[in-house]
């Protein structure tokens, strides 16, 4: 295990804060929130293609990769709001690590956003969605130029 | 005999040729928990309808004090229980009105039982080129195991179209039936529109050219009294559990005549006659398309099902949700971010919806916020969604224990989700 630093993990451990001190209808308020902030934050209508969705979600998510001096950023998209808002918060809080720290993310982070209190199913999601991402890195480091051709 | 019956103490339930609502809450234990901090709000039996207590204690009784396998033994326990577990299949036909007990198989699921006439009927009685008429709006398990067929022995697939309301087009449903169509397999009602189906017609006109029918009754049979031989279908089959009944346990009707040209489904116990290793007769329908142990329990519990509904009379709850069904139109329509999907003139009680601008995943985590449980996404039916041209759509599907107050909550949701995500 290694640690990641925390200034990387600055944005996670917002959300978690953020989280911990509503109830669970304001927490639902505040996904929302990030979902609708996320809209105003334009994701390339080209992106919205087969080769960036997720497959296995109820509502559509699609996820840009893009790495920039061996950190791996995303970018996520989706249809429903709720979901964009979840979304964005995985990307929000796992970009900028490299793929090794990447790795090391687990579902405990997941559970640590407190997110699981809302569904089982939700948490299912975000674990979906984390394994995509994990996946996305070690597959662009692996063979760099099948990521620039999805990109 | 009927131990069953015996469970079913209605006295009440039906005020003054009326309907009481609130008695028959009492009866199903699980409306009186709470989603989130709020009264469950249960919209969502077109999946999967609430258990009542007649259900339950009865599979339970049998699971404590009468428990054994079936159709297999000589002693008390066995052969008690084997006379219970056979009188269900009566009770099954009296519901449907069948006219001979020998006519209900026992199966576990509708899904299971359409497969069954698929590869049973189909593979004996159709052959390539054959046609095999469905509507545009059938579940999947109403769709697959025709394909499966296409796949294996190559027949066609025709599919009669719907109206924008919902409503069968009756007249290309008539020119599907030409030259090639050996079979009409059709949903009786829509679990997505709600759409009741002229099932006595689809039947007279495709009998008039010697074709029999299939109708899939899953919703219909929960909604609305049933005689399959007024209908004259040829099988009709549903499933235990939308009707107030337990999983793993479906039923289809086959016509005597039919049933006993059909060769065995699954192979082994309790379907055979003889075995030897050279050959193995089967046994008389239905036991020959009932391989194995049976769903005992679940049996007894359908068994209760169909006696609880029928204690409070099919009329009784089809006229409640049809007031329901009233009163949720108006209020949905009333709204005017609403689309409703469906407005056939016979209907029943299932309201598919989206709200403009908002995507139903939305829409329906807003509704389970306020406690009601409503269905979204596809319904298991993609291409109905693509012929109404939507990704998927929020379905409240209603039940006889159903109120106009919790329809009121949903309504309110529907307001919030509007100023939440408008
Ligand atoms: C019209 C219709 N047909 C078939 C089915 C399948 O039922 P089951 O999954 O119990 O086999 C359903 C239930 O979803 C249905 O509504």
């Amino acid at each position: 295990m290694m640690a990641i630093a925390a200034e990387k993990m600055a944005q996670y451990e917002e959300y978690v804060e953020a989280l911990d001190l509503l109830d669970e209808e304001s927490r639902f308020e505040y996904i929302i929130d990030i979902g609708k902030r996320a809209d105003k934050t334009p994701f390339p209508a080209d992106c919205m293609d087969d080769a960036h969705l997720m497959h296995g979600c109820m509502s559509k998510v699609w996820i840009i990769h893009e790495i920039e001096d061996g950190a791996h950023h995303f970018r996520g998209q989706s249809d429903a709001i709720i979901v964009k808002g979840l979304v964005s918060m995985m990307t929000g809080s796992f970009s900028g690590l490299s793929s090794e720290e990447l790795a090391e993310i687990t579902l405990d982070h997941v559970r640590g956003l407190n997110l699981g209190a809302l569904t089982m199913q939700r948490q299912v999601g975000m674990m979906a969605m984390l394994k995509h991402m994990q996946k996305l890195s070690q597959r662009a480091e692996r063979s760099p130029d099948t990521l620039r051709a999805a990109d | 005999m009927n131990d069953i019956a015996t469970n079913t103490d209605l006295t009440g339930h039906n005020v003054e040729g009326g309907f009481n609502v609130d008695l028959i809450r009492r009866d199903f234990p699980i409306l009186s928990r709470e989603v989130h901090g709020k009264p469950l709000v249960y919209f969502d039996s077109g999946a999967s309808a609430q258990k009542p207590r007649a259900v339950i204690d009865a599979m339970t009784q049998v699971l404590e004090e009468d428990y054994t396998n079936v159709h297999r033994g000589a002693h008390y326990l066995s052969q008690t229980l084997t006379d219970r577990y056979e009188s269900v299949r009566g009770t099954i036909a009296r519901f449907l009105n069948a006219p001979t007990e020998e006519e209900i198989v026992i199966t576990r699921n509708t899904t299971e039982a359409i497969n069954l006439v698929a590869a049973t009927y189909g593979r004996e009685f159709l052959s390539k080129g054959d046609g095999v008429v469905i509507s545009d709006m059938e579940h999947h398990a109403n769709i697959v195991p025709w394909q499966l067929l296409r796949d294996e022995i190559g027949i066609e697939l025709k599919v009669a179209p719907i109206d924008d309301r919902g409503v069968l087009d009756m007249d290309a449903y008539a020119d599907l039936l030409d030259g090639n169509t050996k079979l009409v397999s059709i949903t009786h009602c829509s679990n997505v529109l709600g759409t009741m189906v002229p099932g006595k017609e689809i039947v007279r006109l495709a009998h008039n050219r010697g074709i029999p029918v299939l109708l899939d009754g899953s919703q219909a049979v929960v909604h609305s009294k049933v005689d399959v031989q007024d209908l004259d279908a040829d099988f009709y089959v549903f499933t235990g559990h939308k009707l107030y009944g337990p999983t793993a346990i479906g039923v289809l009707y086959g016509k005597a005549e039919l049933l006993a040209q059909m060769p065995p489904y699954q192979g082994g116990g309790d379907m055979i006659a003889t075995v030897t290793y050279e050959k193995t007769t089967y046994q008389e329908p239905p036991y020959r398309f009932e391989a194995g142990t049976p769903p005992i329990v679940e049996a007894i519990g359908l068994g209760a099902a169909i006696d609880y509904v029928s204690a409070i009379g099919m009329d009784k709850i089809a006229a409640h949700e049809k007031a329901l069904l009233a009163y949720a139109t108006e209020r949905l329509t009333a709204m005017p971010d609403v689309r409703l999907f469906g407005s056939a003139p016979e209907k029943a009680a299932i309201l598919s919806f989206v709200q403009d601008g908002i995507h139903p995943f939305d829409t329906a985590a807003t509704l389970d916020r306020a406690g009601v449980a409503a269905r979204v996404g596809q319904h298991c039916a993609e291409p109905l969604m693509a012929r109404l041209g939507v990704d998927g759509t929020v379905r409240a599907s209603l039940a006889m224990y159903n109120t106009t107050g919790e329809i009121d909550i949903m309504i309110a949701a529907l307001e919030r989700a509007r100023s939440l995500f408008g």
